[in-house]
């Protein structure tokens, strides 16, 4: 077999491996946090996910973190960790503006949302001003 | 919206004239359809700041028009933290549709309750948005 045809069926071997590893992703829920009235992302804000306990009807902690410097917050929930169910993320808005020594209108924000397939990959957003926000599911 | 001179010895004047002066007003949008969202059960809460529990105040279905009048009554409102919670999933099961988020809820501070607020609700299957507005 010539040198050009095994580098090629070697690079389809690699998109598969890469691929399979995609399936179940590292990071299957993700957010972004957007300041929209400065046009900067949303840093340093505190946010926890919860999944929700439908038999008690309580919510279970799963993770803490804070917005990185581009309004992320990586390695929210494991692949094992996000199984179907509804999911509760909490934004510590106020608290964010008023570290810029400013009021918001909301003291928190809470999206809350359904996973039927947790093999699919989620991106939640939040795109706030002190006096609006929004949210959608994205890619 | 009433113009003119409010005859309010009618009924339906009454009935107007108490919901316009509601201070806090809402108005869901299907943004989806591009169309109000009718028949959407609506909720007001304000938080009891000693319990740290919500008190329901209120509950109403939206109107063809996607507006909930009555929510709360000039008396009623005083400064505090509120919550709006709109029965979003079902509304969209009502349709005949899945919905990413099962409700939503929309937590406000209210510090100057003798302004307006106008807290609109733009949703659709996979997204929402509110802001404060007029």
């Amino acid at each position: 077999m010539s040198e050009n045809r095994l580098q090629k069926l070697k690079g389809h071997i690699v998109a598969e491996n890469k691929s399979t590893a995609m399936a179940g992703s590292p990071n299957p829920l993700t957010t972004h946090v957007l300041n929209i009235a400065t046009g900067l992302p949303g840093s340093n804000m505190a946010l926890c996910l919860y999944r929700h306990v439908p038999s008690t009807d309580a919510w279970t902690l799963i993770t803490t973190g804070t917005t990185n410097d581009d309004g992320r917050c990586p390695g929210l929930i494991t692949k094992e960790q996000f199984t179907p169910g509804v999911y509760r993320i909490h934004f510590e808005t106020a608290q964010y503006w008023e570290s810029m020594g400013e009021t918001c209108f909301y003291p928190y924000v809470e999206i809350v949302f359904t996973i039927n397939d947790p093999g699919q990959k989620y991106h939640v957003p939040l795109l706030l001003s002190r006096f609006s926000y929004s949210t959608y599911r994205g890619s | 919206m009433l113009t003119g001179k409010a005859d309010l010895s009618t009924p339906l004047r009454q009935i107007m004239a108490a919901a316009a002066s509601s201070p806090l007003t809402t108005h869901v949008l299907n943004t989806g359809d591009g169309i109000p969202a009718a028949k959407m059960a609506v909720s007001l809460h304000r938080l009891d700041s000693e319990l740290m529990i919500w008190n329901m105040l209120s509950i109403g279905t939206t109107n063809e028009d996607g507006r909930c009048p009555g929510l709360i009554s000039r008396e009623a409102f005083i400064s505090g933290m509120y919550k709006l919670r709109f029965e979003t999933g079902s509304y969209w099961e009502s349709l005949g549709q899945t919905s990413f988020h099962p409700y939503v809820e929309v937590v406000f501070t209210i510090s100057s309750p003798e302004q307006r607020f106008h807290l609109p609700l733009l949703m659709s299957r996979f997204s929402y948005s509110t802001y404060r507005g007029s």
